[in-house]
């Protein structure tokens, strides 16, 4: 097991409560594979610095977890297929 | 023609070993501009005064900002 930080970039086309669920939606994979969910930080709308498919502003939100490395994998693979999903990136805090 | 005087240089001491942080987050955009141009682009170490582990430590993590729109690739503006 290991710890992994998860930043995702959503579409801001999405509704303000939609977001909460359809991470938690995402991080269903997280909890099947026996992994744990310690932190979910929405910062909300946000302003990218450049666009990203045409959009200006995006949904940014932050998840702490512990899992295998396998089941991130899938979790990204998953967010990445999405549609509402801009951006993500996977980072291991301790290794840098 | 009598010599310019020698140019004292100013020993800059890196930011981070003084504060101690180990770890440079990429998420902090506050800190991270402070080590970049009004262009985007990332000032060099003896411009910033980092030593060398924390100078990289700062280039990726500015890298990994921009890949997220944190931070700009560049920014033609002024």
């Amino acid at each position: 097991m290991r710890r992994y930080e998860v930043m995702v970039i959503l579409d801001p086309s999405i509704e303000e409560r939609a977001i909460a669920p359809s991470l938690d939606q995402f991080l269903t994979v997280v909890k099947n594979g026996g992994g744990s969910v310690e932190k979910v930080d929405i910062w909300g709308r946000r302003r990218l610095s450049y666009e990203i498919q045409k959009k200006g502003e995006g949904v940014y939100a932050v998840v702490d977890l512990t899992a295998e490395p396998a089941i991130v994998k899938e979790l990204d693979r998953q967010l990445n297929l999405s549609e509402t999903v801009l951006r993500t990136k996977v980072i291991r805090p301790e290794v840098h | 023609m009598a010599k310019p005087p020698p140019r004292k240089p100013k020993k800059k001491v890196c930011v981070f070993c003084q504060e101690k942080i180990s770890y440079v987050d990429y998420k902090d955009t506050g800190l991270l501009r402070k080590f970049i141009s009004d262009r985007g682009k990332i000032r060099a170490r003896r411009v910033t005064g980092n030593c060398t582990q924390h100078q990289r430590d700062v280039a990726t993590a500015i890298k990994n900002a921009r890949e997220m729109a944190l931070l700009p690739y560049t920014s033609t503006a002024r």
